[in-house]
């Protein structure tokens, strides 16, 4: 048992050796590297394949009750100051492995079909072993800098990633985006662990929870500093789990390939702040201002990702945003103590949610067949509809994901969102209410994506249409990030006849999809409050073990029932309204919407979010550094040229005066030192 | 021959002078110096092995002292004296310039013009440059200071851009202008007290009084401020960097913006402590804003050459608030930052060149969607500015977080201006991303370029260039994992550097006990096996 924990840190190098191996076969040998597609995707699978069996074989020994595991070495060292890296192994960190390696080897599994016919498809093998890489190691990271290191570089894993299509203006722009706004969350991150650093001497999570305390307890430390210090860690999750007001990136970083949106956006990488708050748990439960802060930032999140989604056509920036959403209830959960619960939430909804984008990105590989290769048209769902008769598979899978996350018995969801709301309603009803309209919102544009997906006609051979969506399209890109002519740029690139029918995605793609739909399906069972295996095995640090036998013993349906039933009560009303709405059409949406317009508006133009930040941030940056450089041109540089201009003048004044030889020279500088003695004795 | 006497050190710094005095005997029939540069880059070659193997074998990592020591009169009338010798400092500073310049030569094989000349100039400044971080004596530090400028003056003048007359000419004004504070200060050290004069370390221990300090310590300031550089002493620089062909950039950024840092420690710091803890505030202040200064000034450039060289400017910062923290950690993370800076700076500038062989265009609007055509270029491009935004697992990174972190826990501050500083220097955390991500996206991404590839041939990187790259970013990425591998090398000699200079600062004496520092949390665990919290 105990080799096994020796070569742990085998789990994050064999993908780093993957993406190395593939990395130096495409600088040095470009050609051959590129024609050994398959082979190349079979090598990076197997690897990370490898280190899934390792995960899973580390979690199933943490269950039989193994001891946490602690390597260390000294990485950096000057004077006292020793900095120690290593990894660490206990329950957290075993679950999350797992999930992470599951997630990822399908996503690769999924990726052969999706990216057949791309040239860059081992580039791209290459890119996703590198972030399975970061991520692992970030899980496995025993202090904070170490996690800073890991956090940074699935960062830019996901800029390589959202940017892979180089080709495509847009990509650029948002993976620049993603890259800087997690930059402004790394910003407070890293004060945040600088700060902590100096009040307690230690990067490590359980040490700093306890030095803190007591540096409170004795005053030496005023309370508000602390939550200051804390505050400016939750930063980092906040821009890396897209939270409120730093979300903005993550919708945009949909301009990359789907598995990428699945793996990435949804299940692992932006999951990785409520691991860190979950590590940071030691020092952030005893501060309640920061948990307070924690738990509203969480739930605004939910509601504000929620009522963004309820109005977006494109199917991949829908599910962005139910991402954002679904992030808020984590970080909530985080932000109310309910520790197990946000990290049970961050299980499933990693599960159904990589389920539902690879699903979208199924459906999108099928609507290329009839629309071509083009974003705007093949993403948009006003194009789609009846898709079920043509893609089976994809739409039950899709159903089981919508079912999941809109919170229907059995389905994964319904066990770790209730938790949370459980949860929620103790501590602060409010943050329930909110927490319930959100469930509600959520099961209402869950089924309108899914019935104008795959229910109803095909509306994708509409001309009409389409050309509307492509001129509608244009300004919902964003300021600036699309450029009209790259549409037709693309239009001329289109060859080759389209198909009038979308198809059916091939094997590899559908076969993740079945699979991710088992655990979408029924690992919500491990949690039930009845007997919660996941509450025993991963819970918060510092509290006695639960016994999941006298938490049974606890539980009454009287308390249950309520509870359930009232989320599941606004589910089926969300679902009803939708089906209202997109089946059967009983009910017009574009009446309600025209009569609602300013809240409709609200909602489409994501709360003016973007714009306001474009206006204020990023052009009020690029102002400031050109009149800086203007500063810089006219007055700095200008203050030299005009003195080189005066001392050509002067000097041919001073000519007359001066020798020209060396001992005038040497005198001037013989003075200049006599005086320096002269002054300072 | 016994190693252990061999003037190691002299032979490095003359070897390539001699050398390069044997250039015009060599036969270029073709004109184009074919024989010439393979030369050149063999004696560079030679010369860099030979450094490594004196370090090597006769250096000893552990000790702080000056070490590969040598003395000969030169002018006894006047106490002067040819004494080379390296410390931690220097020695990773010397390492440095060998590497970089023996790779500026391989990478200039695209000169043509007067190629003897050429790399004449380069292996004169292949010997200048180790001199000035070798030299123990003041004036002849001066004169090796002096002599390194004129081939960077050549260099510039004749094979530098359309503006190379005015850069050159700037430059020269510039830091010639500003080395004579470097003589004054040190006619003023060496005529101090009794005894004249001018080996460093006799001249650190003279007893100066307060005001002498200071003023020799603000003349020094100036010139290194002008070769560092400091805002608003920069300004020579990005005209001189923006005219300079590739391998004098990568010189430029590599080597000669390290003399500056590297003077400061030698002599600001070590020479003069108690002026040091009078003007450190200042310098920290300077630092921030050169951080953040340069940074929004390289965002608002449109010419390639110039952006990166505002970078420079940017990242010097760094060295500036790291030398005046008064702790190991700020201090090591100063020279680290050096070193890293020199690799990092060296690939970009050549990149840089590299996509100008090939654009003929330094316009950010002119280029854009190349990466197409050129793959390799951006994906090197890429590393190495993801190493200039200090990425973690890369080199700058782990400088900017010692310099980071022995500056927030450094108690010759008080906290305020430490919490200031420290969040000001890091909003440059924030705009270092936004001008080299913008200038990746400005380059590379986007649609082909027909305007471009109409008129220029876009030819993916050749080997040449790519194991230029793979050269400096494998001690990039080694620094980066393991920053230990190079921190090692001087890390006895900034302890007790601090350890000196600690003493000076008034503040710090009763103030040291009051840190706790648990030994037993910080200490190395190796290994330490089922050992953990959660239960």
């Amino acid at each position: 048992m105990e080799s096994l924990y020796q070569y742990a840190w085998l789990i994050p190098v064999l993908p780093l050796a993957g993406a190395m191996i593939l990395g130096l076969g495409l600088i040095s040998f470009n050609q051959a590297t590129n024609t050994l597609r398959r082979p190349s995707a079979t090598f990076i699978v197997s690897m990370l394949g490898g280190a899934m069996a390792l995960s899973f074989a580390i979690l199933w020994s943490q269950v039989q009750g193994h001891e946490p595991y602690l390597v260390t070495f000294e990485w950096a060292a000057a004077g006292n100051f020793h900095l120690n890296m290593g990894y660490t192994i206990d329950h957290l960190t075993s679950m999350m492995l797992v999930v992470v390696t599951t997630v990822a080897f399908l996503v690769m599994v999924y990726t052969d079909g999706y990216m057949a016919h791309d040239p860059g498809y081992v580039r791209f093998y290459a890119y996703l072993s590198l972030f399975s890489f970061s991520m692992l190691g970030l899980v496995m990271s025993p202090n904070l800098v170490q996690i800073y290191i890991f956090w940074e570089l699935v960062g830019m894993c996901s800029y390589l990633l959202v940017g892979f299509w180089f080709d495509r203006k847009p990509a650029a722009a948002a993976a620049q985006k993603a890259f800087v706004t997690n930059r402004v969350g790394d910003f407070g991150l890293l004060l945040g662990i600088l700060g902590l650093f100096w009040a307690t001497n230690s990067f490590e999570f359980d040490i700093i929870g306890i030095r803190l305390q007591e540096l409170i307890a004795s005053g030496a430390l005023s309370a508000t500093l602390v939550s200051i210090f804390a505050i400016l860690v939750f930063l980092g999750p906040v821009a890396k789990s897209a939270q409120f007001p730093l979300h903005v990136w993550l919708p945009d970083a949909m301009e990359g390939p789907t598995p990428i949106s699945a793996l990435i956006h949804a299940a692992t990488m932006v999951a990785a702040g409520v691991f860190l708050i979950a590590r940071m748990f030691p020092v952030f439960a005893d501060i309640p201002t920061v948990m307070t802060v924690i738990a509203w930032t969480g739930a605004l999140t939910a509601l504000l990702g929620a009522s963004i989604a309820m109005t977006q056509n494109d199917i991949k920036k829908g599910l962005a945003y139910s991402t954002i959403s679904q992030l808020g209830y984590m970080v909530m959960a985080m932000g109310i103590g309910a520790y197990s619960a946000g990290l049970f939430h961050l299980m499933t909804h990693a599960y159904f949610k990589a389920m539902l984008f690879l699903g979208s990105g199924s459906v999108i590989h099928g609507m290329e067949d009839v629309v071509g290769h083009d974003p705007a048209l093949a993403q948009d769902m006003r194009l789609m509809g009846g898709l079920r008769k043509y893609m089976p598979a994809t739409a039950i899978t899709f159903l089981i994901g919508c079912l999941a996350i809109s919170g229907i018995p059995p389905f994964a969801g319904f066990w770790s969102k209730d938790e949370i709301l459980g949860a929620a309603f103790e501590a602060n009803p409010a943050l329930w209410f909110i927490g319930w309209a959100t469930a509600g919102i959520t099961a209402f544009y869950m089924f309108r994506m899914y019935f104008s997906t795959f229910e109803g006609e095909f509306r994708g051979n509409q001309q009409e249409l389409r050309t509307q969506i492509k001129q509608l399209s244009l300004p919902a890109f964003g300021p600036g990030a699309m450029d009209p002519h790259e549409l037709e740029a693309h239009d001329s690139h289109e060859h080759g006849h389209h198909a009038s029918e979308p198809h059916e995605s091939p094997i590899t793609m559908t076969l993740p999809l079945m699979v991710l739909a088992v655990p979408s399906l029924a690992i919500g069972l491990l949690g039930t409050p009845f007997a919660n295996y996941f509450e025993g095995f991963v819970y918060a640090p510092g509290e006695p073990v639960p016994d999941i036998a006298e938490i049974a013993a606890e539980f009454e349906w009287s308390e249950f029932l309520p509870m359930a039933g009232s989320s599941i009560g606004i589910a089926l009303i969300g679902i009803t309204l939708a089906s209202l709405m997109y089946i059967s059409r009983k009910i017009d949406a574009g009446a309600i919407a025209s009569q609602i317009r300013p809240l409709y508006e609200f909602s489409l133009n994501k709360w003016y979010l973007d714009d306001f930040y474009d206006r204020v941030f990023v052009r009020g940056c690029r102002r400031l550094a050109r009149q800086v450089l203007e500063v810089d041109y006219n007055v700095v540089d200008g203050v030299v040229n005009f003195t080189g201009f005066v001392a050509v003048i002067s000097g041919e004044g001073l000519k007359y005066f001066e020798n020209g030889r060396a001992q005038f020279y040497a005198l001037i500088v013989f003075f200049a030192v006599l005086g320096f003695v002269i002054l300072s004795v | 021959m016994n190693l252990a006497t061999f003037p190691w050190l002299t032979t490095v710094i003359l070897f390539p002078l001699v050398a390069s005095a044997a250039i015009p005997l060599i036969p270029d029939p073709d004109g184009k110096g074919r024989p010439i540069r393979w030369y050149a880059l063999t004696i560079g070659l030679i010369n860099f092995v030979m450094l490594v193997y004196g370090f090597y074998t006769q250096y000893d990592i552990s000790s702080a002292e000056m070490q590969l020591v040598e003395r000969y009169d030169w002018i006894p009338q006047i106490g002067l004296q040819w004494s080379v010798g390296a410390d931690g400092l220097s020695m990773s500073l010397i390492l440095l310039t060998g590497f970089i310049t023996t790779l500026a030569i391989l990478a200039s094989w695209p000169v043509t013009f007067k190629p003897r000349l050429f790399y004449f100039l380069i292996l004169a400044m292949y010997g200048g440059q180790i001199a000035v971080f070798a030299v123990q004596d003041l004036l002849v530090f001066f004169l090796a200071w002096e002599l390194e400028l004129l081939p960077v003056y050549l260099l510039l003048s004749i094979w530098g851009g359309y503006k190379r007359q005015y850069a050159a000419t700037k430059f020269i004004l510039y830091t010639a202008g500003s080395s004579l504070f470097i003589l004054v200060a040190a006619l003023a050290m060496a005529f101090f007290g009794d005894v004249v004069t001018f080996d460093m370390r006799s001249l650190m221990a003279k007893d100066y009084p307060l005001t002498f300090q200071l003023l020799v310590y603000a003349a020094f300031l100036i010139a290194y401020a002008v070769k560092l550089p400091i805002v608003p002493l920069h300004t020579w620089l990005p005209d001189a960097h923006g005219e300079a062909t590739a391998p004098v950039h990568m010189l430029l950024a590599g080597i000669l913006l390290k003399m500056g840092g590297y003077a400061m420690i030698r002599m600001n710091v070590e020479m003069l402590p108690d002026a040091h803890a009078k003007f450190a505030p200042a310098l920290i202040i300077l630092g921030v804003v050169n951080i953040i200064y340069a940074a929004l000034t390289s965002f608002a450039q449109r010419n390639l050459k110039r952006k990166i060289a505002y970078s420079s400017i940017s990242h010097m910062g760094f060295v500036l608030i790291g030398i005046a923290c008064f702790t190991d950690l700020g201090m090591s993370g100063a020279v680290l930052q050096m070193v890293s800076h020199g690799l990092i700076g060296a690939s970009l500038f050549f990149l840089v060149g590299a996509t100008y062989d090939r654009t003929h265009t330094l316009i950010l609007e002119e280029m854009g969607g190349v990466g197409q055509q050129m793959p390799k270029i951006f994906a090197m491009f890429t590393a190495c500015s993801m190493a200039s935004l200090a990425l973690p697992g890369m080199s700058g990174f782990v400088a900017e977080l010692m310099v980071f972190v022995g500056f927030a826990t450094s108690d010759a501050y008080s906290f305020s201006f430490r919490l200031i500083v420290v969040c000001l220097a890091a909003i440059g955390v924030i705009l270092t991303p936004i001008y080299l991500l913008s200038m990746l996206r400005e380059i590379f991404y986007g649609n082909e370029n027909k305007e471009l590839t109409s008129h220029e041939a876009l030819i993916d990187a050749e080997p040449r260039e790519v194991f230029i790259i793979a050269c400096l970013l494998i001690p990039i990425i080694g620094i980066g994992l393991y920053p230990k591998i190079m921190t090692q090398v001087y890390d006895v000699k900034t302890s007790q550097l601090i350890a000196r200079i600690r003493t000076s600062v008034p503040s710090l004496v009763q103030t040291t006990a009051t840190v706790p520092v648990d030994q037993t949390v910080l200490a190395p665990t190796a290994m330490q096996a089922p050992e953990l919290k959660l239960s």
